[in-house]
């Protein structure tokens, strides 16, 4: 088995595969910058599942409100308290979107509630460093969604390790697109995603 | 108990007099260990050059050494003597008179309470003072005799040296290398062992004279004159085999002569020896020009209006002056006419580097038809009054105007979009700020939050506008559609097309029935006006926000504020399409990601650098041959490499710069193996090695 196997989470409550190329665009940046032995593809893991704990990073997204069932909530408490890292992304990206609140809301029932995170965290230097904390998206930048740019990102932490990412920049919009058509871009705003891989494989 | 107090103040005189003297020998030997150091480094500078950062530390350092000096002193001697109780005064007295037997040692004694006049006699016929002003005397001796033993060896210094060689360390400047002393003795023998040569700057430039200590090569801007100074007797100078005129005053040499054209060896011969002296011209800079308005190229569908100009300057010595150029070409085919002019010009006060012209081009007067181009600029030119002056010119922009038969297919987009367009804020960017200002209120006082206020209002009257205008768009769209809604006050039947200002009216009437709550839907709406629903209520919404905005209540406009946002929620949710299905399933291709797929490739071989031209290899050859005089003829060898440099092409900067470097550090002496190992190495045109790295890692 690879060292890093890219995973989807899969609830039942909401679209949790609306951006289905981020997983091989992040795949094929961790593969272009780092020399992590990576699986050519990801896989989909419901979040209630036990094979959750095979994954050191769960990506999770989606428009629809999140409702969790009990059996989700037990599984992803463990697979925090396990080491796991869960890294949210609203796409949306709206504050006031159903799947803000209600993410907002299983976080803080599950686990605890979401915190800003300062934008000089060690994920931010994890791998490439972004010294001004998490790269803005251009769905930001054009006003889309609830038309702000959000400073920070938000985080659970357990100890001196973050648990639950939180994001309303709306990177799944930013990220979903083939990864051959990378080579059109003048800079690759992938490249946070590799922070992310790396520093869900070094803490 | 008269005797008892009379004791107490003749040994409280003792203290205060012990003290001063110990005092005085702590600063004495302060000054005494600035001094000498001073001498020392001046005497040393008299037969080993000191560098120019080791004579600018010795002050400093001397300063530092006696100042340490007084502290040790205060703390050890000073303090103590100062804070030296009565009863210690007193034995130091019994220590130094042994005919007082304990008698002041037992008066001072505040045990001691009984009245004994034989011991109060005693301690009154004691001579205290007199012993005090001996020990006094033998404190301040020895340092009183090291200041002078200072001094005198600085004045000695003085006496003997020229004019300025104890400034050499306590002042020292570039330039002062003649005034070392022994320098006339030196120069008697060897005239050329120490010069200074002075770069004169042109008078345009308002620079210093810049001095230079023995320099092996000089660089100087083009224009300036090149003073070389020495002492001692039958130097002679010649640049490019014409002879140069020698002066000679209080002992000293001067040879002036301009800066030549191209890098030149000046010649300069004593009777003892010959040494070459480098000197290389670099030119002043020409102004740079950037053109910042107009901002483009730009193609006009007719010759009216204003064009605005504004251009920056920049210069290295000075701007003289600046002005816009316009030419206009007229005509077609092969035959065309042309106009010039300028525009804006300004002059410069002197010295003034940086600027900024502004203009303006009323494109009517200059009559220009279809097809006509003008072609604008800036120009700036510098005071350079020695080899100039040096002109500067912007890029040039070109304003077309459309001939009549390519309206349909030009794009006529002269200026950018206008600002407010751009900074049209967003309803949750006003929310926050209302809600700042709610916060800010009580700070700010009332006067201020109505301003502020109103500003908000206009912003969110502005906001309300463009609801409306999209509002209007859509229902005009879905006019063919018989699109209307409640309370409109759209006759049915009636196909008359309403203008913007009646739906808009409509659309108000219709979102206004009961603000407080969301509007009820009607059975008989079609689905356009269902999804303007929510955005009329955000209108509606917006209307009562502006109307408490306007009065200067930010707190009662936030709740309508909201409701506005989420009445726009529910607009765009309404419109949201959502992507459902099983997602695709990728394959990264890792092995061709990372490059490391089944096609190899072929490593490329090695091959032998390819062999230095003929001019390099003589040159190295030339080189080659200077080692072996670098240590037995270190002059010899340095004026070697200089001709060697001199024969360079200009474009082996590095080697130039190498090759000054070597020669400088032969001519010093010591260790020259890795100023000559880099000299090579820029010859033979091999990397240079740097010892650190650059900015930009390379």
């Amino acid at each position: 088995m690879p060292d890093f196997t890219f995973a989807t989470a899969q609830y039942d409550s909401g679209d949790w595969d609306s951006a289905p190329m981020v997983p091989a665009n992040l795949i094929d940046s961790v593969a272009r910058y780092t020399g992590i032995d990576v699986a050519p593809s990801g896989v989909i893991v419901p979040l209630g599942s036990r094979d959750l704990f095979k994954y050191p990073l769960v990506y999770m997204t989606g428009h629809l409100p999140v409702r969790l069932s009990e059996a989700e909530r037990t599984t992803l408490k463990e697979y925090c308290a396990r080491g796991g890292l869960l890294f949210i992304d609203d796409h949306n990206h709206d504050v006031d979107g159903q799947f803000h609140r209600t993410a907002w809301e299983e976080v803080a029932r599950t686990l605890a509630p979401l915190e800003d995170l300062p934008n000089d965290h060690p994920i931010y230097r994890a791998f490439f460093t972004f010294p001004d904390g998490p790269p803005t998206t251009s769905h930001e930048l054009n006003g889309w969604g609830d038309n702000l740019v959000h400073k920070h990102l938000q985080a659970v932490r357990q100890g001196d390790r973050i648990a639950v990412l939180y994001s309303s920049k709306d990177y799944s919009s930013e990220w979903d697109y083939h990864p051959d058509n990378k080579r059109f871009l003048s800079v690759d705003n992938t490249k946070f995603g590799v922070n992310l891989v790396v520093y869900a494989l070094s803490r | 108990m008269s005797g008892t107090r009379g004791a107490h103040a003749r040994l409280a005189r003792a203290r205060r007099a012990l003290g001063l003297a110990v005092a005085g020998r702590g600063a004495a030997f302060a000054v005494a260990t600035t001094l000498g150091l001073l001498v020392v480094g001046a005497i040393v500078d008299s037969f080993v050059v000191l560098p120019m950062p080791a004579r600018r530390a010795l002050l400093p350092l001397a300063l530092a050494s006696g100042a340490l000096v007084l502290l040790a002193q205060f703390l050890q001697r000073i303090r103590p003597a100062w804070r030296a109780s009565d009863e210690a005064v007193a034995l130091w007295f019994e220590r130094r008179l042994p005919s007082l037997h304990y008698a002041l040692v037992t008066v001072v004694d505040p045990h001691f309470t009984t009245v004994q006049p034989a011991l109060e006699r005693t301690v009154e016929s004691a001579p205290l003072e007199s012993e005090v002003s001996r020990a006094s005397r033998a404190i301040l001796l020895r340092p009183v005799v090291a200041v002078l033993v200072a001094v005198l060896v600085a004045l000695a210094l003085l006496a003997v040296a020229p004019d300025g060689a104890v400034a050499r360390v306590t002042a020292p400047r570039a330039g002062d290398a003649l005034v070392r002393a022994g320098s006339d003795a030196r120069a008697e023998s060897d005239p050329l062992a120490t010069i200074v040569v002075r770069v004169v700057p042109p008078a345009y430039t308002g620079l210093g004279v810049a001095a230079i200590d023995d320099p092996s090569s000089v660089a100087a801007l083009a224009g300036s004159r090149i003073v070389v100074e020495g002492r001692g007797r039958g130097v002679t100078a010649e640049l490019d085999s014409t002879r140069l005129v020698r002066t000679e005053r209080d002992g000293v040499w001067r040879i002036a002569f301009a800066v030549p054209a191209r890098a030149s060896g000046v010649r300069l011969r004593s009777a003892a020896r010959e040494r070459v002296l480098v000197v290389e011209p670099y030119a002043d800079s020409v102004p740079t020009v950037r053109l910042d308005q107009p901002t483009r190229d730009s193609v006009l569908r007719a010759a009216k209006g204003t064009l605005t100009l504004r251009a920056e300057l920049r210069d290295d010595h000075g701007l003289a002056e600046a002005a816009f150029e316009y030419i206009v070409s007229s005509g077609a085919g092969e035959t065309f006419a042309f106009r010039s002019g300028r525009v804006a010009a300004r002059g410069f006060a002197a010295g003034v580097r940086e600027g900024r012209i502004e203009g303006t081009l009323v494109l009517d007067t200059l009559k220009l038809g279809p097809g006509d181009l003008i072609h604008l600029r800036a120009l700036a030119r510098d005071l350079n009054d020695a080899t100039g002056p040096g002109q500067g010119a912007s890029e040039t922009r070109t304003i077309r105007i459309a001939r009549n038969d390519e309206y349909d297919s030009v794009s006529v987009d002269p200026m950018p979009p206008t600002e407010p367009e751009k900074n049209a804020l967003s309803q949750r960017m006003l929310l926050q700020l209302t809600t700042e200002l709610r916060g800010r209120a009580s700070r700010i006082g009332i006067p201020a939050v109505q301003r502020e206020s109103r500003r908000l209002a206009v912003e969110q009257a502005k906001l309300r506008r463009r609801v409306g205008e999209i509002v209007f768009e859509r229902l005009s769209e879905d006019k063919g559609e018989h699109a209307h809604f409640a309370g409109d006050g759209h006759e049915h039947g009636a196909e008359k097309p309403l203008d913007p200002d009646q739906v808009l009216a409509a659309a108000e009437r219709a979102a206004s029935v009961d603000p407080t709550r969301a509007l009820e839907s009607e059975g008989d709406e079609t689905p356009v006006v269902a999804v303007n629903r929510p955005l009329l209520e955000a209108y509606n919404h917006m209307w009562r926000a502006s109307t408490e905005l306007e009065t200067g209540r930010p707190s009662g406009a936030i709740p309508w504020m909201e409701r506005a946002i989420e009445a726009l929620q529910r607009a765009r949710a309404a419109e949201r399409i959502y992507l459902r299905g099983r997602p695709p399933r990728v394959v990264v291709d890792i092995a061709k990601v990372r490059g490391s797929g089944r096609e190899k490739g072929a490593p490329s071989g090695r091959e032998a650098r390819a062999p230095l031209d003929a001019e390099r290899v003589s040159r190295l050859a030339r080189f080659d041959a200077t080692l072996g005089m670098a240590t037995a003829e270190p002059f010899a060898a340095a004026d070697s490499l200089l001709l060697l440099r001199l024969s360079l092409p200009t474009n082996e900067r590095a080697a130039a710069l190498a090759l000054d470097a070597a020669a400088d550090a032969v001519r010093r002496g010591g260790d020259v193996t890795a100023a000559l190992q880099r000299a090579r190495r820029a010859l033979a045109g091999a990397p240079l090695r740097q010892d650190a790295l650059t900015p930009w890692g390379n």
